[in-house]
């Protein structure tokens, strides 16, 4: 699912954020990256959603190169990847149900196919009540469940998310770390950054990536590892 | 093309908003536009009918040469076989001094009462010679040598006038194409870059997303081409009310103006005015998005 050999990212500034990286994720694996702020986490996660590109060593998410003059394959690549942020990302003025829709629209999926998954997304995440209802007017909770319904309404093959309990309460924090976790029992591959590790101590089937001035060191517990290399 | 017409009512509803989003200065790019693609219409109109009177005179180039006091009528038969006989003369005819005062009548229309001032007849009898443009001065000089003649006049001046007015018309046409091009591309590329500013986490979103620069792109190339079409519309209504009013007040008092067919003009000016106002809604959006970039 994800290769990275020697993975280095230094931004224009000079600053060196990841320093040569080796990584191996596989299919339905559940990662979570963790460390301090301005570790590198983010830094990592932009690398593996195409958003920047590792200045050395070579790194392919899906068997997608992540390169200069690949951004036309990186677009479509995106279009496989469920992404979540921490700050929701979702379009106001709109409801639920369309910002849901919004991420399948240019998937070429049939109108009705679209708002079938739209609708089973939203139930799946508790929130079929509010698919009419304006996303300015949703808690952060809400919100953010909003989010990764939009992110699996696309059926992705890897949801990505970005500090996703960063803005939530402890309760909800664990809602949405239950839901993003449970995506793994679909075969999805779930990367999670956080810097929470209070709040994910407990699993005992993942892999931990902890991130220390752009180095990792990973850690694979329980079934993580036998089960990622499908 | 399945893909965009299943997302057409997302895209109308997208450029709907993000116009919305902008009114104010959505109001002003629309009358901006109208007011210079009426300036655009006007220009169009006026080389229309300086075309069509040029025309209309270049068909209907003719000479009248005008005969001696004491002629007789054996003499002017034997001119008027003698001028068709001239190499390039269409056609010859003698108009007779009734004939001169029926068509003086016929143009003063109703302002013909002016006539009746007069006691006789004021007008003399002259030959009517139709002839190809393009040797109007050759026959003219061969005309006025011939015995019985006593001067010849022709439309050169006023056609030459004419001519030269259209040539500059068209001229400063041009001016105003270049005028209206720039000034609705900057216009409307303003309004477009303004949209992407406000929508900016919107797009940054769809692109995490893998969304297509089309499909991102396309409801401000749309939201573009309804505001420079708004526009057009406005022009042309204008105009149309304009050309209605100008041919029942020119029908009337300046008959001999020769004016193109009303349905005509106005048909081909809103196809015009429309087709010009999406050209430009269309090049203003994308020059705007590419500015943002």
């Amino acid at each position: 699912m994800i290769e990275a050999k020697g993975v280095s990212l230094r931004y224009p500034d000079g600053t060196l954020a990841l320093k040569g990286i080796d990584l191996e994720i596989g299919t339905g694996e559940l990662v979570y990256i963790t460390g301090p702020s301005g570790s590198g986490k983010t830094s990592l996660l932009k690398l593996l959603m195409g958003v920047e590109y590792p200045t050395s060593g070579s790194l392919k998410v899906m068997g997608q190169p992540i390169a200069k003059g690949q951004e036309g394959n990186i677009r479509r690549l995106r279009k496989r990847i469920g992404p979540v942020f921490q700050e929701f990302r979702l379009i106001q003025g709109r409801t639920a149900l369309e910002n849901v829709m919004m991420g399948m629209r240019f998937l070429g999926l049939p109108y009705r196919q679209a708002k079938e998954n739209a609708q089973s997304a939203l139930a799946r995440l508790g929130l079929e009540h509010k698919a009419l209802s304006m996303v300015e007017n949703l808690s952060w909770g809400e919100a953010q469940r909003i989010a990764i319904a939009r992110a699996v309404a696309r059926k992705p093959r890897l949801i990505m998310a970005d500090e996703p309990t960063g803005n939530l309460d402890h309760d909800n924090a664990l809602i949405i770390l239950d839901l993003l976790t449970s995506f793994r029992d679909t075969n999805i591959t779930v990367i999670i950054t956080t810097h929470a590790t209070h709040l994910i101590g407990r699993q005992e089937h993942a892999t931990f990536i902890r991130m220390d001035g752009g180095s990792i060191s990973v850690e694979r517990r329980g079934k993580a590892y036998e089960k990622s290399l499908v | 093309m399945k893909k965009a017409l299943y997302n057409a009512p997302y895209f109308m509803k997208e450029a709907g908003r993000v116009l919305w989003q902008n009114r104010l200065s959505g109001i002003f790019s629309f009358l901006s536009t109208g007011l210079i693609l009426f300036i655009l219409a006007v220009i169009v109109t006026c080389w229309s009918v300086g075309n069509l009177l040029i025309k209309t005179m270049q068909d209907e180039a003719e000479i009248s040469a005008y005969l001696d006091q004491d002629i007789g009528e054996e003499q002017v038969s034997g001119l008027v076989e003698t001028i068709k006989g001239i190499e390039g003369v269409q056609d010859v005819k003698l108009v007779d001094r009734e004939e001169a005062y029926g068509r003086m009548k016929e143009i003063l229309g109703e302002e013909a009462g002016v006539l009746g001032l007069f006691e006789e007849n004021p007008f003399e009898a002259f030959i009517e010679v139709r002839i190809s443009l393009g040797e109007l001065g050759k026959i003219a000089e061969r005309v006025e040598g011939l015995k019985g003649i006593s001067h010849v006049r022709d439309n050169r001046e006023v056609l030459e006038r004419v001519q030269s007015i259209t040539i500059g018309l068209k001229r400063f046409g041009y001016l105003i194409i270049a005028a209206v091009g720039i000034s609705t591309l900057v216009i409307v590329s303003h309004m477009i870059r303004q949209g992407i500013y406000n929508n900016r986490v919107q797009i940054g979103t769809l692109r995490l997303l893998g969304a297509p620069e089309s499909f991102i792109g396309f409801p401000f190339v749309l939201a573009g081409l309804l505001l420079t079409l708004a526009g057009g519309l406005l022009a042309s209504f204008v105009i149309v009310f304009l050309i209605n009013r100008a041919y029942s007040a020119m029908s009337g008092s300046l008959p001999f103006i020769p004016l193109p067919a009303k349905s005509q003009l106005v048909t081909g000016l809103v196809l015009f005015v429309s087709s010009v106002s999406i050209l430009l809604g269309v090049l203003g959006s994308l020059f705007g998005m590419r500015s943002t970039k």
